[in-house]
């Protein structure tokens, strides 16, 4: 029986809610029930050729040759594609807010950096008979050494996964190497608390699994337009990735999406719509490209894998007073998205606790793993699983219920985050509350009338003084290259400046500016 | 080249097919061959089907069982006189799998699948198969040990002794997910008792090695005693004598070795 606790905010909430605690039909059920919603692979349409990807079968290695001889010859073929052939054969996905550089090749030309990397298409007649050409490709590789773990990858002499990004990192504002949080100083908080506690979490990828996997139908269209049915999840942002890879204005597609078959971040990447259509510019004919289920499972981009590390220091009464951060995302070979899930989980440090010392480090890391994606808040998930994870921890040291301590430690309205952002609205200690008298938990009489109302603010509103650090100026890892990791270093690179202050704000002169972590600063 | 498929009235057709075209596979259910086809397996290019009656029928009524090799799950499912199955035809896939899996097609289903084989295997069934010169009788260890082979002759049948008692014979699918994952391993027991004394006791182990495989160790373990405490802790011992798990990507061999005694106690000790 759903149950609203309206009395507990009642007076920071519009009250004309109309839907919650009614039955409302969902707009897709009659379709799903009957089975006659439509997907994008319903349509089959009259001369439809059919693409299949041939993958590297190694994590890293140079491409010595490609011979597609014999497959030309096989029955069926109509066009084998190569890398040469994608007009902009070099993209990430979050190029369309400016965001990162392009790393990503459709079809790999020189060189693959995870199992799995598209080299050639095949467009044929049949599934069959564009298997069977497959089959035919001859790939001449040259394996390279591979490097799948995070740490080892930001090692100096590892080897370099993806060139765009010679140091194995994801670069944000073209100077730094992960995303930094700082609040007051930790290193003494931890020496002056009770206890320390360091901790170490790995997550793996986690794969999304949609029912319908990853593909659409792409077909020649009048005035040069080509129509494009796609199980994407993200419409408009699949066409503006397609047009900025086939080079043509975004007005040359017609996008119609549909019902999606599972998506929960899995069907963003844009995978398959980019080679559809350009299988139909060059064959003049409908072209389908669907991921097979082990191509969805093996190559599909998963959940990022991340490894965490929390360092917390809490007194014996239980107040956490110290809180230090490192983490790892494992982007895999290229960026997709794990950039903005860095930037998004340095956002949620500490949790939603008030800790007076708080340092983050956050890392996107290249691997040659597959490339990872979104998946249901991701950056954030995998961050609060150790936290949390951490938190029970603490309570057991301290010798303290898991649900007070949360209580205790929970930030209230006024308290200052460590984003030096005041604490609005919180209610993370009526939310313990509430389960602790669902689960029928018992906790005394004094965490069960705080409120997240009561006692924020005052010092808890201070912003600590935070130590600058001094930066020694960064050394270029002799062994990092920017090209292929086989030649041997010859000289030492000359100790790079230190970098460059961070971009101070400019005078305002329409409204104000405001810092993004994403876009650095920028005017409103 | 397309994919051809042939149908044919007759089993002795459909076996002549298989025998003589390497690419030829049967399809029963078609939930292995046709997965197969859609990931792109281009070593088949003949589907071959029968629609010979005999392999859809089930004889249970006398004291051998004689099941047809296109006989389903869901047909076992529904057969009373098989009640001792139903907890192996259960195991397998959801209902749809189980609406088109066939007894026969088990037989042919690789790592981490075939877990009605594993319970045909510790029956000490035998597989009627029907190559291009004829049909005969094998047993089904014989059968498995030379599956490769298998494919170009067609299964008719798998029959076998009905066990003599509902305790005698025991079934346990470990799986990660459940109920439709595929097993870390899948165990069977029968364990006919004569005068109170195990007589010819069979375990089979699925996932255990690349096809399914009795424990012999634990067998000779259990042959001549009473199930009693001390009997299952030496069949238990001795679970592992001799056998070698891969890993996968469902559990590891070191895995496996270390669990696979504790699942036998609890099959051997009518544990749930």
């Amino acid at each position: 029986m759903l149950e609203l606790r309206k009395d507990i905010f009642a007076d920071e909430r519009d009250d004309n809610l109309k839907e919650i605690g009614k039955g409302t039909q969902r707009q897709d059920m009659l379709g799903h029930v009957t089975g006659t919603s439509t997907y994008f692979d319903d349509h089959k349409l009259q001369g439809m050729l059919h693409l299949k990807v041939v993958r590297s079968t190694h994590a890293h290695a140079r491409l010595r040759r490609i011979d597609t001889s014999e497959a030309e010859r096989s029955a069926g073929v109509r066009r084998i594609i190569r890398g040469s052939d994608v007009p902009r054969n070099l993209n990430t996905l979050l190029s369309l807010i400016n965001f990162g550089k392009d790393d990503e090749p459709s079809l790999a030309v020189d060189k693959v950096r995870y199992k799995g990397e598209p080299i050639v298409a095949i467009v044929a007649d049949s599934p069959r008979e564009a298997y069977e050409a497959m089959a035919k490709v001859r790939i001449d590789y040259e394996p390279l050494p591979a490097v799948l773990d995070v740490e080892d990858a930001l090692k100096p002499g590892a080897p370099v996964v993806n060139d765009t990004y010679p140091k194995n990192a994801f670069i944000y504002h073209d100077v730094y190497d992960h995303q930094k949080l700082r609040f007051g100083d930790v290193e003494r908080g931890l020496a002056a608390a009770d206890h320390v506690l360091e901790q170490r979490y790995q997550m793996s990828p986690i794969e999304h699994a949609p029912t319908e996997t990853n593909g659409s139908i792409a077909a020649p269209d009048t005035n040069g337009r080509y129509i494009v049915y796609t199980s994407t999840q993200a419409l408009f942002f699949s066409l503006d990735t397609c047009a900025k890879i086939l080079d043509v204005p975004s007005n040359t597609f017609h996008f119609i999406g549909g019902t999606v078959g599972g998506g929960f971040g899995g069907k963003v990447d844009t995978l398959t719509e980019p080679l559809s259509i350009l299988g139909a510019m060059l064959t003049g004919r409908p072209v389908r490209y669907l991921f097979g289920r082990e191509e969805e499972m093996q190559y599909g981009p998963p959940r990022g894998a991340e490894r965490i590390y929390i360092k917390d220091g809490v007194m014996r009464d239980g107040r956490i007073v110290a809180r230090k951060i490192r983490a790892y995302f494992d982007s895999g070979a290229y960026t997709r998205l794990s950039s903005y899930a860095a930037v998004k989980c340095a956002a949620h440090l500490p949790g939603p606790y008030t800790i007076p010392n708080v340092y983050g480090d956050v890392y996107c890391v290249f691997t040659n793993r597959t490339p990872a994606t979104a998946m249901r808040g991701f950056g954030v998930t995998a961050m609060d699983f150790a936290i949390e994870c951490q938190m029970d921890k603490l309570a057991h040291l301290v010798g303290m219920d898991p649900m007070e301590f949360r209580i205790l430690n929970a930030y209230r309205d006024g308290d200052m985050k460590a984003h030096r952002r005041e604490a609005k609205n919180t209610a993370l200690i009526e939310c313990v509350q509430v389960a602790a008298e669902k689960a029928k938990w018992p906790i005394r009489e004094e965490f069960k009338r705080a409120s997240s109302r009561k006692e924020g603010g005052g010092s808890r509103a201070a912003i600590p003084p935070t130590p600058r650090e001094s930066y020694a100026p960064a050394t270029a890892p002799s062994q990092q290259r920017t090209t292929y990791d086989r030649a041997p270093a010859t000289s030492r690179e000359p100790p790079s400046p230190p970098p460059p202050p961070p971009p101070r704000p400019l005078a305002p002169s329409h409204g104000a500016a405001r810092f993004s972590s994403v876009f650095g600063t920028r005017r409103r | 080249m397309s994919v051809t498929v042939r149908t044919f009235t007759s089993t002795g057709e459909a076996a002549a097919v298989l025998s003589s075209d390497r690419s030829a596979r049967y399809l029963g259910g078609g939930t292995l061959v046709m997965r197969a086809l859609n990931e792109g397996d281009i070593s088949i290019s003949t589907i071959v089907r029968a629609s010979d009656h005999a392999l859809t029928r089930i004889d249970a009524t006398g004291s051998r069982i004689i099941i047809g090799a296109g006989v389903t799950f869901a047909r076992i499912l529904a057969e009373r006189d098989l009640g001792f199955l139903h907890a192996a035809a259960r195991s397998i896939g959801g209902p749809a799998v189980r609406n088109m899996g066939t007894v026969g097609g088990n037989l042919f289903a690789s790592i981490p699948y075939g877990d009605f084989t594993v319970a045909l295997l510790a029956l000490d069934a035998v597989v009627s198969v029907q190559g291009g010169l004829g049909s005969r009788d094998m047993p089904i260890e014989e059968f498995l040990q030379t599956r490769e082979r298998q494919t170009g002759t067609l299964v008719l049948s798998v029959s076998f002794q009905k066990p003599a008692s509902a305790d005698a014979f025991r079934y346990r699918k470990i799986a990660r997910i459940k109920p439709k994952g595929g097993a870390v391993i899948t165990l069977a027991a029968h364990l006919p008792v004569s005068s109170g004394r195990i007589a010819g006791a069979r375990i089979a182990l699925g996932s255990m090695a690349p096809t399914q495989i009795r424990a012999r160790a634990a067998e000779r373990a259990l042959e001549g005693r009473t199930l009693d405490a001390a009997t299952i802790s030496a069949a238990t011992a001795a679970a592992v004598e001799g056998i070698a798990p891969a890993d996968n990507a469902l559990a590891s061999g070191w895995y496996r070795r270390e669990v696979v005694g504790v699942h036998l106690r609890r099959l051997l000790s009518g544990q749930e």
